[in-house]
């Protein structure tokens, strides 16, 4: 299996990303791309939907890092949900749960994500 | 044979290519788990490990691809050790900045944020220089 797969699909206008595997130095602008494929083709109200994420360096939370400002200064947001409790665990340790919204699921992320956008 | 008053160790020896790193983390979770860790700690190491390997990699290295990091797992009666060494350019303690994370979330930026992790995530992290090169040892204790 490879080390990153990205599945992308669409809910009532949300975009959501889901990568499975690992966010690494070597994954990481397979990650970057995706999310960037997003932003180019204007979609903003971005939700990572980490369930099958294993794990994220700290590459992969720059990688968030470098877009946010582009995607909330256009009205949108990158909502995550579903992470695993060593992911939340370095998403906290970081202090990102105070930058970005966690849900424990996809159906609360989108709830607000279609509430606010 | 195994000197009997050494810790029993092991190495893998890997080209400076971050297509490697899961390789290398897969271990040092698995060593952690042998060394009497739990679950999520053993993640915390292995991410650690993924870190301080992507900065020789990235860093000492500056990403070429033609060089070697030796990571060694010890196995201390209390702790869990690894070292990494390189050939590379040397990372010097003084040198080492963490950003201070309540600063990070008034002012993000990219980058900076693996060595907070590798500080958070293990007991103790030293970077010596010896005469062959440089060294990053990390230590977690087994509780």
């Amino acid at each position: 299996m490879a080390d990153l797969l990205i599945q992308v699909h669409e809910v009532d206008g949300v975009a959501v990303l889901r990568p499975e595997g690992f966010i690494n130095a070597h994954t990481v602008r397979q990650f970057e791309l995706a999310l960037e494929a997003l932003v180019h083709e204007g979609k903003y109200a971005i939700l990572l939907d980490c369930r099958l994420l294993n794990y994220i360096s700290s590459a992969g939370l720059g990688a968030i890092m470098g877009l946010i400002e582009t995607v909330r200064e256009n009205g949108g947001d990158i909502l995550l949900c579903n992470l695993q409790k060593n992911v939340f665990e370095i998403f906290d340790t970081l202090g990102f749960t105070q930058l970005y919204r966690v849900f424990a699921t996809e159906g609360e992320a989108l709830k607000c994500l279609n509430g606010t956008i | 044979m195994r000197n009997p008053a050494e810790p029993e160790s092991f190495r893998l020896v890997i080209p400076s290519q971050t297509r490697y790193l899961n390789l290398v983390t897969g271990m040092a979770k698995r060593a952690s788990i042998v060394a009497g860790m739990d679950d999520a700690t053993s993640a915390k190491v292995s991410i650690a490990v993924d870190e301080a390997v992507t900065n020789v990699i990235v860093h000492a290295y500056n990403s070429e691809a033609d060089h070697q990091v030796d990571i060694e797992l010890r196995f201390m009666p209390q702790s869990l050790e690894v070292h990494i060494c390189h050939n590379g350019r040397a990372i010097r303690e003084n040198e080492v900045v963490l950003p201070d994370p309540r600063e990070y979330v008034k002012h993000p930026r990219k980058g900076g944020l693996g060595l907070l992790l590798m500080s958070r995530f293990m007991d103790e992290i030293r970077y010596i220089e010896t005469g062959e090169g440089s060294e990053c040892c990390m230590i977690k204790r087994v509780v």
